[in-house]
């Protein structure tokens, strides 16, 4: 057996793991061959200096630490996976991935919360009718409700048929006077109001209307009182020949 | 848990409380504290030594045995007894380990740390094992250590797992093999790759070559 064979063999010769031949042929090498027999005790030299290597001596503390841990886990076994302390410098192992899904599941959660549409704002119903007052008020033209359209009502007629009612000419200088005259079902003026302008030149005005007798507005064939307005402007028109 | 209470003597003998080993394993499957204080007792050096020789740093051999510990409580259960306890052990550290390294090594830390690094407490712990010793034997040993050591660190985890448990553990090639779920030939392979590696480490690599 030469040198090197013999070499290649240390490591199953040290275990005594050889047949016994061969064990026996390398131990008659190693008596023969001084360099070879250096280099063994030079092996194995190394090999046991493994077990000199600086001992940590232990005082319990390992126990008391473990007692701590799993009494905190049961205490709370939540928060001992989500604040295990940074400075430790322990591996994040599966456990630690806990939290990280809560965290994940809250991002996610809160995005598609975010990003859905809004609730569509509530359906306004329409009434048929043109008016939205229409379906809240009584009908028109009853004792509810005295309002009626235009189109509805015939408008009262003056009886005295004058194109040009004969209290203008009376009518003193320029002004405007705004006035609002109440007839009354039997074609009577029940009331004349100065709404705008001046009252003492709009005084002969209304004197006048106060006379009146007009044939009644109608409406649907029926007699009913009704308000007429009434705008009024005098002016001079000087012009040149 | 008073420390004290903890304060168990680890020097028993080893086939003493390998028989013994069984009660106090069924102690602690029925959640008697005592008796896992006992097994944590009788095991944490080895436990810590191992980590702190697999991972170059006893600071992190200590974290790695609370660790180590917390798994054999909560697995303890599923402990079926076909290999002994200290084997089973010897399974958690070296994983654990091994997770740890990994971690390590994604961020980027230096796997392993040199023994000039040694911290204060270290350095009195070295020196109270040696007081007996001359200043000129305690620097060559202390030397020798580094050596080692380096030469340690430079070999594969896996390698250095298998060398650790013959050389230092004792195990046999099928106890290697139970607790790394690895066949013997590979554990045999292995283990003589990884003291031809520890050998070129301490740089006797011409000695190999006659």
């Amino acid at each position: 057996m030469n040198c090197g064979r013999v070499r290649r063999r240390f490591s199953e010769h040290r275990d005594r793991a050889l047949a016994a031949a061969e064990a026996r042929a390398i131990t008659a090498h190693l008596e023969a061959c001084a360099q070879c027999a250096a280099s063994w005790r030079s092996f194995n030299a190394d090999l046991d200096h493994l077990g000199s290597l600086p001992v940590i001596e232990t005082a319990g503390e390992i126990a008391a630490g473990v007692f701590d841990r799993l009494d905190m886990e049961r205490r709370q076994p939540g928060l001992s996976l989500l604040f295990r302390p940074f400075g430790s410098a322990r591996p994040l192992m599966l456990p630690s991935l806990v939290p990280a899904v809560f965290v994940l599941v809250g991002v996610l959660t809160g995005a598609l919360a975010l990003g859905r549409a809004a609730e569509p704002l509530p359906t306004v119903r329409l009434s048929a009718s043109p008016s939205t007052w229409g379906s809240l008020l009584p009908p028109s033209g009853t004792e509810g409700n005295p309002l009626f359209s235009m189109s509805e009502v015939s408008p009262p007629r003056v009886r005295s048929g004058e194109v040009v009612p004969s209290y203008l000419p009376a009518h003193p200088g320029p002004g405007t006077v705004f006035l609002e005259t109440v007839v009354a079902r039997d074609g009577s003026v029940s009331a004349v109001t100065v709404l705008g302008g001046d009252s003492e030149l709009a005084r002969p005005m209304v004197d006048a209307l106060r006379r009146e007798r007009y044939e009644p507005a109608r409406f649907r064939g029926r007699p009913v009182a009704v308000s007429i307005y009434r705008l009024f402007s005098r002016m001079e028109v000087w012009g040149g020949v | 848990m008073a420390s004290g209470e903890l304060a168990l003597s680890t020097a028993e003998s080893r086939p003493a409380a390998t028989a013994a080993e069984p009660a106090l394993v069924e102690r602690c499957r029925q959640g008697d504290a005592e008796a896992f204080a006992r097994l944590v007792a009788l095991h944490e050096g080895m436990v810590l030594n191992l980590a702190a020789r697999l991972l170059g740093d006893p600071e992190e051999a200590r974290d790695i045995g609370q660790d180590v510990f917390l798994q054999v409580y909560r697995t303890l259960g599923g402990f079926q007894g076909r290999s002994t306890l200290r084997t089973w052990i010897y399974r958690i550290v070296v994983n654990q380990c091994r997770n740890r390294q990994r971690w390590w090594r994604r961020r980027r830390r230096a796997a392993l740390c040199p023994l000039e690094d040694i911290s204060a407490a270290d350095e009195a712990r070295l020196a109270t094992a040696s007081a007996d010793e001359s200043p000129f034997e305690r620097l060559a040993r202390r030397e020798r250590a580094r050596r080692i050591e380096s030469a340690l660190g430079a070999l594969s985890f896996d390698h250095r797992a298998i060398l650790l448990l013959r050389e230092v553990e004792g195990l046999t090639c099928e106890e290697i093999g139970t607790t790394l779920a690895l066949p013997v030939g590979t554990v045999k392979s292995r283990l003589s790759r990884a003291r031809d590696g520890l050998r070129r480490g301490l740089g006797r690599e011409g000695e190999e070559r006659p």
